[in-house]
This record gives structure tokens, sequence and C-alpha cells, in this order.
């Protein structure tokens, strides 16, 4: 039966829409065009090919193309190796830690890139806790790890920030995969292990291969890992390079046609992912609740996994973490708050520290603002997604649209900017909240739209009927059912802009001053201890969206 | 040929009730367990193949018992309620798994899996996919894939519960014709009863964990052991004893089949029932349903109500009826 199309009346949620278009049109379509623009034009400004050819021709280009792909897919192989055993443990068997190591494999969803750097020079470096207590119990003169600054140490903070992440999305999926498959398939003769690689494994595949273009795509764009622990020209990636070459050398042409293939490489990974999303979705039965498991692991090697994985997550996840917060509270003197004197400014401190309070205050303020005009335009948009009639698609990938791009081009595109005029101070943290929320929107987005979805229409069509006008009905019955969706997106986008570096560090002058900006700059003057301080908020804020955040998932696919 | 039965003494304790379960099935029966929901009939096949740990017991086939071995060398072929096809695998795919295993040669497994298409009545299906079948295709693919595992015992669980009832009926005769072509001894769970007198061999009635009767479907239908299957299994009117013989002591339960139960004609020529008999006059016809060969009455006789079926449809509202004493049961009265 053909569905007849009544026209409705629908004009207040077309509205709403609109704050949010403007934002991304006037904020982030443009600056990007604007930046990408920059790779046609000629010194002269007359439209060339010339730059875009110089660029790519250049061998040293080719070179950093070549290894930022390298790195991605190696660092992917190694999460992916590392994540699946971990995976079959958690989705096949129950033992003691077991809820302790799934919340900890949420960790990385929520973490800033600049926190993950920080725990890993504190703990993996040649001073650091590992090489300590290695020292400490082979009685070593030398630290035994030598790893910073080098090709391992950027393969291997990346499987550290990405194999939980692997781990979870794959666990997720296989708990809720039908298990009668697989009792089928005993009754038919094959043992525990066939089956697993005969059933299973097949089924997961479809899992396996979304969280990996995930991760890639993370590893991909990886900027703050790559700038401290790459340690130099032989280890640059796509991303430093564009930030070198736009920041450092004044090349914004050369910036700019890097942009490009930056783009296309991060736009295609996304369609890919959503792509492979959209198949999960479609997959096979899916049962909502778990499904029960109660196995101990009997075998040698089921309990092996357990302590192994028990300790490997531990390791990885939270130890960089908690050395974080220990060392913040060393000084060469034992036991000391100097540091979090300096920061609060009831102390005299050294240049870089010196800027800790102004630049917690200012990234607490830049962040609340975010994270109100974010879910705000989340919300508005949310609504005109789930109520329009036409152009919805069309509207949820304008919305999503930034993610596309790598934070480091949206930043390149205010930097460009602003070069051009003469910016203020006040100016300039304009800029920086205008990039945070042009990030963060997509995400305030995907929390909130879901749970718009859920609210049926009639909610408001009574409403109506019962004499509110359609902002009323809005405001007063569809707004309080998405509260919890809005204060997670608000959490979301209050951490993103908290923990934002990489756009902020591109756009930024020297004056600017936010939490991971006097981090990076603490880290690259080697007072760790100072840093750590600052990132010891850093991690109070992650985990206060952790625990909001990472309840049990009632998503399917993780994120 | 004791040797070939299947004899299981089960013994499991769970949170809803204590698994308590002895039985025999002779060689190449095709069993029915049926009981109310949760009286553990399905659990009572996830331990005979082996998917549960068995606290205590027994699960003898042939002489060997089964119950130390694992479940992929049990030989226990089962179909699942939900079919449980591999969906990453076409329809010859899955009937070949078992034979895959089994390293069976290629040749010899096209044969096969043509054979057991052929079977099930769907030959031709081997490149289809999973998500392009029907339920009832997807039944007897799996019927299939279980059959070319060459099991000494094959259990279905529930097997046509998902299906409506029209493919219900059609799908249980298929199911008794390919267990008659291959004689295998079938364990077949469902809770629908009409399907287990139809086409089982023996049906085993279970409640709470416990194995009340076991019998042919005659055996259950005309001499159920208890008030339980008495009223689980078909249809039955039950009344007070101590309403029809005048006997207050009398503390036990009056049953009978709808069947059993004549309806008077209104009229005189109403034929006098010489045997012993039981007679319910004035009863209130409560509803008349037509069903196209006979009629079937409700009828409330003092506080009891009492159904049965006539050829004629009553006149007025009170309806006279009658049972022989010999067609009637009489159980104690339980808890129920």
């Amino acid at each position: 039966m053909r569905k007849i199309r009544i026209p409705q009346k629908r004009g207040f949620y077309y509205m709403l829409a609109l704050p949010a278009l403007l934002v991304l049109l006037l904020f982030f379509v443009l600056p990007l065009l604007i930046t990408l623009s920059a790779a046609f034009t000629d010194g002269r400004g007359a439209f060339s090919l010339a730059t875009i050819i110089k660029t790519f021709t250049n061998p040293y280009t080719l070179r950093i193309m070549r290894f930022t792909l390298v790195q991605a897919a190696l660092s992917t192989l190694a999460s992916v190796i590392i994540a699946l055993p971990g995976a079959y443990l958690l989705s096949s068997y129950s033992f003691r830690f077991k809820r302790l190591i799934l919340a900890l494999t949420a960790v990385p969803f929520v973490i800033p890139s600049i926190l993950v750097v920080l725990g890993f020079v504190i703990f993996f470096g040649n001073n650091g806790f590992l090489n300590l207590f290695l020292m400490r119990i082979f009685g070593f003169s030398e630290p035994p790890l030598k790893i910073l600054y080098s090709f391992g140490a950027i393969i291997l903070a990346h499987t550290f920030y990405n194999f939980p992440i692997i781990m979870n999305l794959v666990a997720s999926y296989a708990m809720h995969l039908d298990t009668t498959l697989e009792a089928a398939s005993y009754t038919l003769g094959a043992s525990k292990v066939r089956t697993f690689f005969s059933v299973t494994l097949p089924r997961l595949v479809p899992a396996i291969v979304s969280a990996a273009t995930l991760v890639f795509l993370f590893c991909f764009s990886s900027f703050a890992i790559i700038l401290v622990l790459g340690g130099g020209p032989k280890y640059t990636t796509m991303e430093v390079e564009i930030y070198r070459q736009a920041r450092m050398m004044g090349n914004t042409a050369a910036a700019a046609a890097l942009s490009l293939f930056s783009i296309l490489v991060t736009g295609l990974l996304l369609v890919a992912y959503n792509k492979s999303q959209r198949r999960l979705a479609q997959g096979e039965l899916y049962r909502d609740e778990q499904r029960a498991q109660n196995r101990k692991p009997a075998s040698l090697v089921g309990r092996l996994l357990a302590l192994l994985y028990t300790f490997i997550t531990l390791l990885f996840v939270l130890a960089p973490i908690i050395s974080v917060v220990v060392r913040s509270a060393l000084s060469p003197a034992g036991f000391s708050l100097k540091w979090y004197r300096q920061l609060l400014a009831l102390e005299l401190a050294g240049s870089h520290m010196g800027s800790a309070l102004p630049a917690l205050l200012n990234s607490l303020v830049i962040a609340t603002v975010v994270a109100i005009v974010a879910t705000s335009l989340g919300t508005g948009l949310s609504a005109s997604i789930a109520r329009r009639t036409r152009s919805k698609t069309l509207l949820e990938w304008l919305g999503m649209l930034s993610m596309t791009v790598s934070s480091v081009i949206i930043g390149l595109g205010y930097f460009l900017i602003s070069s051009q005029f003469r910016v203020g101070q006040s100016l300039s943290y304009l800029l920086v909240v205008i990039a945070h929320l042009v990030i963060a929107i997509p995400f305030t987005l995907r929390a909130i739209l879901p749970a718009y979805r859920k609210i049926p229409l009639s909610y408001a069509h009574s409403a109506r009927t019962l004499g509110s006008s359609a902002p009323k009905a809005f405001f007063s019955v569809e707004l309080p059912l998405l509260k919890s969706a809005m204060a997670s997106a608000a959490i979301f986008a209050f951490a993103l802009s908290m923990g934002e570096f990489n756009a902020t560090l591109t756009l930024s002058s020297a004056t600017i001053v936010t939490l991971p900006i006097v981090m990076y700059r603490l880290i690259g003057s080697y007072n760790y201890q100072g840093a750590c301080a600052l990132g010891t908020i850093l991690i109070i804020v992650s985990a206060l969206v952790f625990l909001v955040t990472a309840r049990p998932k009632g998503t399917r696919h993780g994120i | 040929m004791v040797s070939d039965q299947l004899i299981c003494t089960l013994n499991a304790s769970y949170e809803q009730f204590q698994l308590s379960a002895n039985f025999t099935v002779r060689e190449g029966e095709l069993a029915c367990l049926i009981g109310p929901s949760g009286c553990g009939k399905s659990t009572t096949l996830q331990l005979i193949a082996g998917l549960l740990p068995l606290e205590e017991g027994t699960i003898t086939l042939g002489g060997i018992d089964l119950s130390k071995l694992e479940v992929h060398q049990r030989q226990i072929a089962m179909v699942f309620q939900a079919y449980a096809l591999f969906p990453h695998m076409d329809v010859g795919q899955n009937i070949a798994y078992p034979l895959k295993l089994r390293k069976v040669a290629r040749s010899e497994q096209q044969e096969r899996v043509d054979q057991l298409l052929k079977l099930v009545s769907l030959s031709g299906y081997e490149k289809r996919r999973v998500d392009e079948l029907s339920g009832g295709e997807q039944q007897r693919i799996a019927l299939a894939r279980a059959l070319a595992s060459d099991p000494q015992l094959l259990l279905l669980d529930e097997p046509l519960s998902a299906l409506d009832a029209k493919l219900r009926k059609h799908l249980r005769e298929e199911i008794r014709r390919i267990h008659d072509e291959t004689g295998i001894t079938t364990i077949y769970v469902t809770h629908d009863q009409e399907e287990a007198l139809s086409i089982a061999d023996r049906i085993i009635v279970m409640r709470d964990g416990q194995v009340v009767q076991s019998g042919t479907p005659e055996e259950i239908y005309h001499a159920p052991a208890s008030l339980f299957v008495a009223t689980f299994i078909g249809e039955g009117n039950t009344i007070d004893t101590n309403a029809v013989e005048n006997d207050p002591e009398n503390d036990s339960v009056l049953f009978f089949r709808p069947e059993q139960v004549t309806a008077h004609r209104g009229d005189s020529s109403f034929e006098r029932e010489f045997l012993p008999h039981y007679l319910f006059d004035d009863a209130f016809l409560e509803s008349c349903e037509f069903q196209g060969g006979r009629y079937r009455l409700r009828a409330r006789w003092k506080e009891w109500n009492i159904s049965c079926y006539s050829d004629h449809r009553p006149k007025g509202r009170r309806v006279t009826l009658s049972v022989r004493k010999k067609d009637t049961l009489i159980f104690p009265r339980t808890n129920e």
C-alpha cells in the first residue's frame, strides 16, 4: 500500500536546525574551503595546481605519507593481535576481575591524547616508574627499557591507547551474539577449538574489521603522540607535518595541500567505518540481554588468559594514569604538593608553571561555554533531523561532517583566518571556543539524536491539541525527556574541550594558554611533575565523563 | 533389543527446581517430552546432549554411559528452537559441516547433501543463503544438517513453536515421515499436547523436574496416572465426586473427556441410558459453538462446568447431560 505523504506542519522543527547550521557553515565549511583553496593558489593568489604537484612529488612528502600509513597499519595490527584473545576471554568466560577489565577498556574512549602522552612518558620513560621498578627488582644500573622517542614508542603508545578499544567493541558485540550456534556446532561433532574457528570467529570478523577501521583512523590522525614521542623529523606523520609547515615554516600552501590528502584518507575511513557499522546492525540474531556467562575458565589456557589480560589491561591502561597522579606529588625531596601550590598560584613558579592557573581557568571557562553551546546546538539539530520529512540524511551528514576533518586541519583554518587580520587575545580565545564547538557538535549530535528518536511524535501532538504552541510543546514535553542525553552530551563536550590539544595548538599564538597547551610546554621543558599536576586535573575531568558515560552500553557497538 | 535403548537417569538441581528425570526410550522410537513451561524438558534435552553439566546420573545409549563424554563426542544431534543455522555459510555448507568434520570425501559430501535435501523436500536449495529462507525451510535445513552427522540419537527442542499453526501441522507430519524413513531414535520436546498425541510413539510427561508418566499416546490419553496428566493432555471435565455420589466423605475428583458425554435431546425420543451413568440434568447451557461437523457445548451444572459435543443444537437454554461411569476416572484431590 503506498504511503500517502501528508504535508506536516513542522516549521518549528525546521527552524531548530538553523543555529547549528549557521555555526557549521560559517565556522567549519567556510574556513575549510578557505584552507583548501590555499592549496590551489600559487604565491600570487592565482589558481594553480603547482603547489599540489610540488608537494606530492616531493620524496620527503611521500616518505611522510608512507610513514603515516605504515605506523597506523602496524599500530592497528598490534592492537588487534593483543585485543583478540582478550575479547575472546571477555565474551566467553566470567572471572573475578571481569567487570573491572571491561570498565577499563572504556577508558581510552574518554582520555585526551595529551594525557596518553604524559602517562606514557611518566610510566615507560627512561626515568619512568616501570624502569625504576625493574632496576630496583633486578638491580640494573641502567634503565633496561629505553623506548621513548622512537618508532617503537609510537607503536607502543598507539597500541596502549587502542587495544582496549578493540577489546571493548569486539567483546560487547560478541557478548550479545546468540550462543545457540556454538551449541549446535558442538552437537554436530565439532570440538570447542574447531567451533571457535569455524563458527565464532567468522561471525566476529565484521566487528573486528569495524573496530580496526576506527583504530586505524585514530592512529592515522594521531598528533600529540607523534609530536612528543616521535622525537624528530624521522618519525613525522601527516598531521604533524601539516602543523609544522603551517606554524613553523610559514608554508601555508604546502600545509593546505597536505590537508587534502589527510581529509581524503580520513573521509574514506569514516565512510568505511559507517558502512561496517551498518553491516553489523543488519547482521544476525541479536539478543538484547547478554548471554549468561557462567563458565569459569576451567582449562589452564582459560585461566592463564584471564590472569594475563587482567595484568596487561591494568598495566597498560591504569598504570600510566596512576603514575601521572603519583608523579604530580613527587619532588626530588619526596612527597610534596609543591606543584599544586604553584598551580594554584599559591607559590611563585617558573615560566610555564606560572601560566598554569590562568590556563586552568581558561580551560574551565572555554569548556563550560562549549558544553552549553554545543549541547544546545546539538539538541536543536537532533530535533530537526528526527522530525523532518525531507533532507534529514543530508542534515545528519552535515552535522557529522566535522568529524571527517582532523582537528589539526580545523585549527589550521582558524590560524589562516586569524593570521590575515590582527587578532587580539580575546578574539583568539573566541576562535578557540569556536574550534572546540565545531569539533564537539558531532559528538553531542551522536549522544542526543538516538534519544530524541525514541520520543514519539504523538507526545508533541497531544500537547498541541491540548493548546500549547509548537515551541512550548517542544520545551515542555520533549526537552525534559532528553535530560539525561543532554547531560551526557554536555559532559562529553566539556571533557572534549578540556582535553583538546590538536586544534588549539595549531591555531594559537604563544600567548594563549589552555590546560593541554601548558602541559605540552611543561613536558617540552622537562618539568614533568608540573605537567602531572595539570594532568591530574584532566584525569579527574575524564574520570567524571567516564563514570557518567561508560555505563553498561545500551548501544550495540560501543560508541 | 534392550541394548539399543536409551536409558536416562538424570539428576541435577537448579534454582527453579530439582530435576530428577528417569525414563527409557526404545530404539527407533519417536518420544515426545511434554509438560508445562518451566518443567525442565528443554533442560533435560540439554543434559542429554551434554550442553549442561550433569550432577548425578547416567545417560546410557546402546549400553554405553555417555555422561562422561564431551558434547562433540556423543553423536547426539540436536535441532534448536531457533534453528541455529550458520549465517556465514550457505545451505549446502551448513549441511556439509558435520560431514567435513568427519573428513568425508568431497564427492560423497555432495551426494549426501543432495540426499538429505531430498529427504526434507528441499532439493536444489544448496546455494541459498540462510537469510533467504523462511522459518519452515530453515527448520528443515537444520534437521537435514543434524541428520548429516549420522547421530545415534536425535533431539528436537520445540522445533515448531516459532511457526504458524498451519505450517506446524504440515511440518510435524514431515518430521514424522522423516523419522520413519531414517529410523533414528528421537526425542521431541514440545508444549503442544496435540502435536505430541499425533506423532509420538511414546509420550513422557514432565512436571516440576519430574517425570510423571510415560506411555503410548493412547495410554496417556485414556489412562492418565494423575489428575495433572489428565487435564494437561487433551480436554477434560472435572467434578467433585461427592457431588454425584452421595458421599460427603469422598474427597476425590471425577474426570471424563468431553467426547464421552452424551447430550440428551430434549424431546421424548430420548433413549434411556441402561449402563450405570451419572446424570447431569437441568444444566444451564452457557455456549454452543458450531464446529462444522458437530456442536461444542459448554454447560454449567450446579457449580461445575461441563463441556461436551452434540450432533444437534439444543433448544432452549437448559440441557441434560450424562456420562457412563465406566468412561470416568477417579483421582484423589491434589493441591494444584
